[in-house]
């Protein structure tokens, strides 16, 4: 209850927040932001684990970004499948002599390769080291822009995404030290040469739950906490960071099991040690599209591994806790973090199990029951629906009211039964990790395109 | 709905819950409701304004010469938004000689002043937005309203004017930017006042002379850095005292600035620039120093070749390498140096630039046998330690 509380407060600044980025986006003209010689580099680092199937196009579209000072770094962390191979048959790769400085310590890099086709694009082919973290932090050594943004090999950015997300930047470059961009679903949508070319929802259930959730948690969520400036993750799948605070904090940590969020952590927890004014924020229309489990199967070990990513960052970032030199982080947001998404299944379960031993034991109304559980249930909806309705007040991606529909229809079934799934297998991430087990476990995509370089 | 909540309240914490219920399911349907009724009024609305714009379009040059008077348009909020867009577009697009028809449409028809008054007396997104609608005018008139924006207490308002300014694109507005900028006490991004200088001082960066030597710090290095960008021959003398100045930053951007101005002056003053104690300076002589046509070049580049800086180093490699007809004679200069690192660094480039396999080829026909075989061997040499066999070995060359 004093999680959708907290939610709903959220949705109001997200709703305030939204409105004065739009008003600002207006007088900001892109095309004047893309002619500027005063804006700065980025580099897109591209981790690659056997993307063969969708490496190629997915360069093809990230070079087609519109940015003036682009550089494309795609790491291909020792794949077995033929992502290499692809990649420089598709890319006429060469060899490049390029100095490679490893401020962060990486798994071994056997070559880099530079394509004569495009010379923006650099591909650093390495030794696995069993995680995504160690390929963006060689990403992230080879990058020679002030800005890195990291992106997923199987994602689709949207044309003006990197300039609308560098937008963020521009607002306070001094003070802002990392943007995220909202990431939407890509299931369901038309896609052709790696572009969206029709935006649609998706047919299946369970995808279309994930569309609500998505939108929940990066319109009201992130949105939300970066009004208050804190924000504690910036998808891997799609932020900006400045690259100086990413080699201090020491990049991306190895093994960690959600880096996104370790990374953010550790730079709140750095930046407020050093004493320094900053700002981590949210903005939501740069957008990446990504592709998200379309079985059971697959989800479950997803949210497990979510659950496993929170408690690997929050246990060794325990010391914050309520200490006065990391500022509103520790008092709000961390502990925010452990009683509301860490603990949040935990306390769902004794929630459950005392209610249902209280109906037993005739100690607990059935009528008062049943009510208390209709308003939780109703709360929580309006919150879902509050998301869409965020959605479309700024976005709407969902241009056809039929969808509109769906999507209002599937809020209705978001807190039943889909949100006890996702308990389950939160339950199951915990124990997983009290066990030792942090292996990655493969989630099966459908894959977004095949198309050739467009 | 009074007397239902009262009813509710008869029954305690029941009533409570089912009062919150009720509450909550109010929500739902207002929400709903909501989004419902704002996509019907958007689709509504957009209909509309697409058939008015069709309509306007078709009579646009009617509306242009007065035949059509301002009366018929000017007053229908929708028509009047649709025409003033139209025309603003129009006027971004068009060159010089195109403006005129435009802008009297606009001062005609009363959409200038209007859109001034907005600017003077409004306030919030309404003052803003007239601001950066008055910048896309480009009207000389639009500049005292303008530059008074400049003055809001409102750091959103002043941005607007700052980005208003830099959209006339004109000389004078960027006068009440700089006489701001000046006092030091002026709050604005600094990207959006570098932008809207550029856009201002394009045709005449003379200007910004006179307010950099007024100036210290870091409006000095923001002016600087526009003046690098926009730098033209006839300011070469100027910019040679700005390369010896004390902020290395200024610095930097007088040797950006002498990149664009092949003078006599440019060659020696960028030879100083090129030894300066801070790198990135160097760094940026070295960049102009590509950038300039002139022989005399190689031998201040040679010695950036072997800068303690690898940044320093790689890009004067890279220039170096783009200097095709005299590549045989600067390899021969690198390998005297004897310096192992500008020697990777200059072979990395040559063969990044695909021009080594010719000068390997070029050697193999010259006849000097004795000192083409030492040459090659050292180049040999050279290219199995750019080899990349492990980073070991290209940290510790990069660390340096």
């Amino acid at each position: 209850m004093l999680s959708n509380v907290i939610y709903l407060g959220l949705l109001i600044v997200a709703i305030v927040k939204n409105v004065r980025h739009r008003h600002r986006l207006g007088s900001q003209r892109l095309e004047l932001v893309k002619a500027s010689p005063f804006t700065p580099p980025i580099t897109l680092i591209v981790p690659a684990h056997n993307e063969g199937r969708s490496i190629v196009g997915s360069v093809g579209a990230l070079l087609g970004l519109e940015y003036p000072r682009l550089e494309v770094i795609v790491v291909n962390d020792g794949s077995d499948d033929a992502t290499m191979e692809k990649l420089r048959h598709a890319y006429q790769l060469q060899t490049a002599r390029i100095l490679y400085i490893a401020d962060i310590a990486t798994a071994p890099l056997h070559a880099i390769y530079r394509s004569p086709l495009d010379p923006r694009l650099f591909v650093l082919d390495k030794e696995a080291a069993g995680c995504k973290a160690d390929a963006i932090n060689a990403g992230i050594n080879a990058a020679t822009s002030p800005y890195i943004c990291v992106v997923d090999a199987d994602s689709i950015l949207e044309k003006e995404s990197l300039i609308r997300i560098m937008a963020g930047v521009f607002a306070d470059p001094g003070r802002v030290v990392a943007v995220g961009g909202i990431v939407r679903v890509l299931n369901g949508c038309r896609v052709v040469n790696n572009h969206i070319e029709e935006v649609r929802l998706p047919k299946s259930p369970i995808e279309v739950m994930q569309v609500i959730e998505y939108l929940r948690a990066f319109l009201v969520g992130r949105e939300g906490w970066a009004g208050f400036n804190l924000l504690p993750i910036i998808s891997g799948a799609f932020g900006v960071f400045k690259r100086d605070l990413v080699l201090q904090v020491g990049g991306f940590r190895t093994h960690a099991v959600g880096e996104d969020l370790d990374l953010v952590i550790r730079m709140h927890r750095r930046l407020h040690e050093d004493r320094r004014s900053y700002h981590i924020d949210f903005i939501p229309d740069p957008t990446c599209w990504t592709e998200v489990p379309t079985d059971l199967k697959s989800l479950a070990r997803q949210r497990a591994r979510w659950h496993k990513g929170l408690i690997d960052t929050l246990w060794p970032n325990r010391d914050m806790l309520f200490r006065a030199r990391y500022g509103r982080v520790a008092w709000i947001v961390l502990p925010y973090m452990w009683i509301f998404e860490f603990f949040a299944p935990i306390i769902e379960v004794v929630g459950y199990t005392t209610i249902i031993l209280a109906l037993i034991l005739g100690v607990l109304s059935k009528s008062f029951f049943l009510q208390f559980l209709l308003f939780g249930y109703a709360f929580a909806t309006l919150i879902s629906i509050g998301s869409v309705l965020l959605e479309e007040m700024t976005f709407r991606r969902y241009s056809d009211w039929r969808e509109v529909a769906r999507l209002l229809i599937y809020c209705l079934f978001e807190h039943f039964p889909y949100r006890q799934l996702t308990m389950v297998w939160r339950l199951q991430g915990i124990w997983q990790y009290l066990r030792g087990d942090l292996q990655w476990r493969s989630i099966k995509r459908v894959g977004i395109s095949t198309n050739p370089v467009a | 709905m009074g007397f239902i909540f009262n009813g509710i309240e008869k029954l305690g914490p029941t009533g409570l819950v089912l009062e919150a219920i009720l509450v909550s399911l109010l929500g739902i349907l207002l929400l709903v409701g909501f989004i419902v009724l704002r996509r019907w009024y958007r689709a509504r609305y957009f209909h509309k304004r697409n058939q008015r714009t069709v309509a306007l379009r078709s009579q646009w040059d009617d509306i242009l010469s007065g035949k059509i008077s301002a009366e018929d348009w000017r007053f229908n909020p929708l028509d009047c938004d649709i025409v003033e867009s139209i025309l603003l577009d129009s006027i971004e697009m068009s060159p010089a000689d195109k403006l005129p028809p435009l802008l009297d449409c606009l001062r005609v028809s009363g959409l200038l002043d209007m859109r001034i008054y907005e600017a003077r007396t409004s306030h919030g997104w309404k003052q803003r937005t007239a601001l950066l609608a008055l910048g896309r005018t480009r009207a000389m008139e639009a500049i005292p309203a303008l530059a008074e924006g400049l003055d809001s207490r409102l750091r959103e308002t002043r941005i607007a004017a700052v980005r208003g300014l830099g959209r006339t694109a004109r000389m004078e507005a960027a006068i009440p930017i700089l006489d701001r900028i000046v006092t030091g006490q002026f709050d604005a991004p600094e990207r959006s006042l570098k932008n809207a200088l550029v856009n201002c001082c394009r045709s005449s960066p003379e200007v910004l002379i006179n307010y950099v030597e007024q100036t210290h710090g870091p409006v000095r290095e923001l002016l600087a850095r526009v003046l690098g960008e926009l730098a033209s021959p006839e300011l070469g003398e100027e910019l040679v005292i700005l390369a010896s100045d004390v902020l290395p930053e200024v610095r930097a951007s007088a040797a950006r600035a002498l990149g664009n101005t092949n003078t006599s002056y440019t060659l020696p003053a960028l030879h100083t620039l090129a030894a300066d104690p801070e790198w990135f300076v160097r760094l940026r002589a070295v960049v102009a120093l590509g950038q300039i046509e002139n022989l005399g070049k190689i031998s201040i580049l040679l010695r950036s070749l072997c800068d303690a800086n690898r940044h320093v180093r790689q890009r004067a490699a890279s220039v170096l390498a783009r200097m095709e007809p005299q590549l045989h004679q600067i390899l021969e200069e690198v390998v005297a140096t004897k310096d192992d690192y500008a020697l990777q660094a200059f072979i990395s480039e040559l063969e990044r630039s695909g021009a080594i396999e010719r000068i390997v080829s070029g050697f193999a026909g010259s006849g000097h046998h004795s000192a083409e075989t030492a040459l090659m061997e050292v180049v040999t040499e050279a290219r199995k330690r750019v080899e990349l066999s492990g980073n070991a070995a290209a940290a510790a060359a990069g660390s340096r």
